[in-house]
């Protein structure tokens, strides 16, 4: 397909004896916003991880367009630059400021003249509600703010895909709402998103695509409506159970 | 704006540091580097203003012009000056060494150029002299490793007088422990004791003299490479027939060893070394160190 | 005899004479002062020399590949183990480099310290939060870069307060340069002892002067650490701390 941006085939990834990715394949659309879900261990955050190299899988193809990340040949930092990756605990600089923090890849990666490049920081800052933060240092911060530079700055390297590592699970309650607010424009503007998350409201209502994954397999995957109301696997249907009776109102 | 660490300054200033002293440069023909320990007055020491004065030094700086080549001083650690003149850094070792069959082993010694004896250091109101001072239960100080401790130790306490030996870094630290009454005697090169005792202004006495002997020399790498024992030793010869070896002598062993005096004198008298006049040197040096008239070149 | 001596004749030093010990102070500081400025440069010298030989030391260690790891950490070990004195005689009697004993000296002191340093710079590497070395290759930075922009300016931030502490050790052990011919402060006091036999007033002014630079140095280096400081980071006041403790 000429609008595929992702495409995942046969993943598969073992540390040790444990395979945590035991054959993982699915696609994403330009433009789609595609939500993983699934109990804490099943190898989300590694193929994560493997899709913009951070981690090296054992076996599996993986494309972003028409380039083969997997392929040795491929020059992964070139790669990188085009996937922007939001960790769960931000990791931002502690050493630089919000807008250096942002600006740091702009002009020591893409190599853009410092003037330009604090222009585009400060527009991504903007974008994140945090303009007038931006000579803050990461621990001046709180955990929202951080997690919000921390999307600014892989915003400000326009990338092709965007990859969110579980992005509110290390944020108190009442700071999740804001990033995920960044987050939802962001799938409004029609960045390309891939979403690891524990946000069964925010899957549901923000994304397009759904997958389910347990014990390093894909269990099911459909549009949110599918995922939500009508799973088709009794697992899906456990697992879900459960998160509502934990947090109430998943919707279901 | 921030700072951040700037490598090229620190680069700079590193080899600033390390250009100080920079390539030491080839040797010039026929000078060659003495090494000593300038810190053991009247032999060798370093006045005031950080010029090397001694009798040692002299003796080198007096042959060197008799026998036509320059010297460089190195001051350099005593224990360093053995190793450093076989490793080649250095050619020539003048430094009160005296001379053994173990040093003998590894380097090669000139003729005797003196005669060193022990004196024994008292406190001057102890009323002690030489034969009580090594009274059984009386503490001896002397420097570690030197002739004046190996002669309590062969002696007195082999002999059976059960005295106790402490041994010092150096010689100024027992003469310190002497003042403050912690042991009762030390025993030392005669011409450092009358270094110390001038130095005590009267605390310190001299109560005997032990004759040991031990003779100095200065010494060279094994095998004498550039030929110099036959210069010193017959540098040596010369000074001693036109008087300049008693001169010298009566100038910095006189009985009273006056180190400020002999500073001064040296610094009034230099020119003539410089000037390549060795005799005029000591001659003028002996007669300002009497208190007499004296020339100045 | 003894009992007839008058009592505290140890303390003549302090008591009698006050003014001609002042002067002996006051015209030795010249030479002792050269010396400060020899032990200074060569403090300076060394720091800087163990500083560019001990943070690849470091990084080696941290981020090498398994020979370099097994070659650095024995770098590290056998400098460590080696007594100064060892490597000077060693350095300048044996290898006879094409260098002053100055130059010598500070080459020799800069491995050793080399040895340390890299071990305070380990420790502040490792101190860095590896998630943002994974945000840096994420943002498609190479090792060397994620290197440079990151661990470097943080762990040379973290290290500071360990150089202080390396500064205060070599400072005192530069005295053992004069086995190769180098006079600094300690040297140079002990010549005007031999000469003046006044073994106290000698060492007390030494000792001052010692207390000083230690002082001067770590004041120094606490500037820098609070100029280059960054919240949450490093170089926070004292005060900041005493406020939670």
């Amino acid at each position: 397909m000429s609008c595929e941006i992702l495409r995942v085939e046969g993943l598969h990834k073992r540390y040790g004896n444990e395979e945590v990715l035991k054959g993982v394949s699915f696609s994403v659309r330009q433009g789609e916003a595609l939500a993983i879900i699934g109990p804490s261990g099943t190898g989300k955050s590694t193929l994560l991880r493997c899709i913009n190299g951070l981690t090296e899988p054992d076996g599996g193809r993986i494309w972003l367009e028409n380039i083969e990340i997997t392929n040795a040949k491929t020059d992964i930092n070139k790669i990188r630059q085009q996937i922007g990756f939001v960790f769960q605990d931000f990791n931002l600089f502690a050493h630089l400021t919000a807008l250096d923090n942002v600006r740091l890849g702009l002009t020591k990666v893409k190599r853009i003249p410092k003037r330009q490049a604090t222009e585009r920081a400060m527009a991504e800052l903007n974008r994140v509600g945090l303009a007038e933060k931006a000579n803050a240092y990461p621990a001046q911060l709180s955990g929202g703010q951080q997690q919000r530079v921390s999307i600014a700055r892989a915003l400000a390297m326009e990338p092709k895909l965007m990859l969110f590592d579980e992005p509110t699970s290390a944020l108190d309650p009442e700071l999740i709402g804001e990033v995920l607010q960044v987050m939802q424009d962001l799938a409004d503007e029609g960045m390309t998103m891939v979403v690891v998350t524990h946000e069964m409201g925010f899957a549901r209502s923000v994304c397009d695509e759904v997958i389910f994954m347990e014990k390093g397999v894909i269990v099911e995957q459909g549009p949110p409506e599918q995922i939500f109301l009508r799973p088709q696997q009794p697992r899906t249907r456990q697992f879900l159970g459960k998160i509502s009776e934990l947090y109430g109102g998943t919707g279901s | 704006m921030r700072a951040t660490l700037k490598w090229g300054v620190v680069i700079g200033v590193l080899v600033l540091a390390l250009g100080v002293g920079g390539l030491v440069p080839q040797a010039q023909t026929q000078t060659f580097k003495v090494c000593s320990d300038i810190s053991w007055p009247p032999f060798e020491w370093t006045d005031a203003k950080g010029q090397f004065v001694g009798f040692d030094l002299d003796v080198m700086r007096i042959i060197a012009i008799l026998k036509g080549y320059k010297i460089e001083i190195q001051n350099l650690g005593f224990d360093s000056i053995i190793p450093a003149v076989q490793a080649g850094q250095c050619d020539i070792g003048a430094s009160g060494f005296t001379i053994t069959s173990e040093r003998a082993r590894v380097v090669d010694f000139s003729n005797p150029y003196w005669e060193s004896n022990q004196s024994v250091l008292v406190r001057t109101d102890s009323g002690l002299n030489i034969i009580t001072a090594f009274k059984a239960g009386n503490k001896i100080g002397a420097q570690r490793g030197t002739t004046g401790a190996q002669w309590v130790e062969d002696n007195v306490i082999k002999q059976g007088v059960a005295v106790e030996l402490k041994l010092y870094e150096t010689y100024p630290l027992a003469e310190q422990d002497l003042i403050n009454k912690q042991i009762h005697a030390v025993v030392e090169d005669e011409p450092a004791a009358k270094v110390a005792v001038k130095a005590s202004k009267g605390v310190l006495k001299i109560a005997g003299i032990i004759i040991t002997e031990e003779q100095f020399g200065f010494l060279v790498r094994k095998g004498d490479p550039h030929k110099l024992l036959p210069r010193i030793n017959d540098g040596m010869k010369e000074m001693q027939k036109k008087g300049v070896w008693n001169n010298l002598v009566e100038a910095y062993f006189g009985v009273d060893v006056n180190l400020d005096r002999i500073t001064q004198c040296y610094s009034d008298l230099k020119g003539f070394l410089e000037k390549n006049q060795p005799d005029a040197y000591a001659e003028n040096l002996a007669a300002c160190m009497a208190g007499q008239p004296y020339k100045k070149p | 005899m003894r009992g007839c001596a008058p009592p505290g004749r140890a303390l003549v030093l302090f008591k009698g004479a006050t003014i001609e010990k002042l002067q002996l102070v006051w015209e030795s500081l010249p030479l002792l002062l050269h010396g400060t400025l020899v032990t200074v440069e060569l403090t300076v010298g060394l720091l800087l020399v163990g500083l560019l030989l001990g943070v690849p030391v470091a990084l080696g260690q941290v981020y090498g590949p398994h020979p370099l790891v097994v070659l650095m950490s024995s770098y590290e070990r056998f400098f460590r183990a080696m007594p100064i004195l060892v490597l000077l005689i060693f350095f300048y009697f044996g290898l006879k480099p094409p260098l002053s004993p100055f130059g010598t000296a500070v080459l020799v002191f800069g491995l050793h310290s080399s040895a340390y340093q890299s071990q305070i710079f380990r420790g502040a590497i490792q101190a860095i939060k590896q998630g943002q070395l994974l945000a840096a290759r994420a943002l498609g930075m190479t090792r060397l870069q994620a290197l440079c922009y990151i661990v470097l300016p943080q762990a040379l931030r973290l290290s500071i307060p360990g150089w202080s502490n390396e500064y205060s050790g070599v400072l005192k052990d530069t005295s053992f340069v004069f086995s190769i011919g180098v006079s600094e402060l300690f040297r140079q006091g002990w010549q005007i002892m031999q000469r003046t036999r006044e073994v106290f007033l000698i060492f007390i002014t030494v000792a001052v002067i010692y207390l000083i630079l230690t002082y001067l140095g770590t004041w120094l280096l606490e500037l820098l650490e609070r100029r280059l400081g960054v919240p949450g980071l490093a170089g926070q006041r004292r005060e900041e701390h005493g406020r939670v403790l």
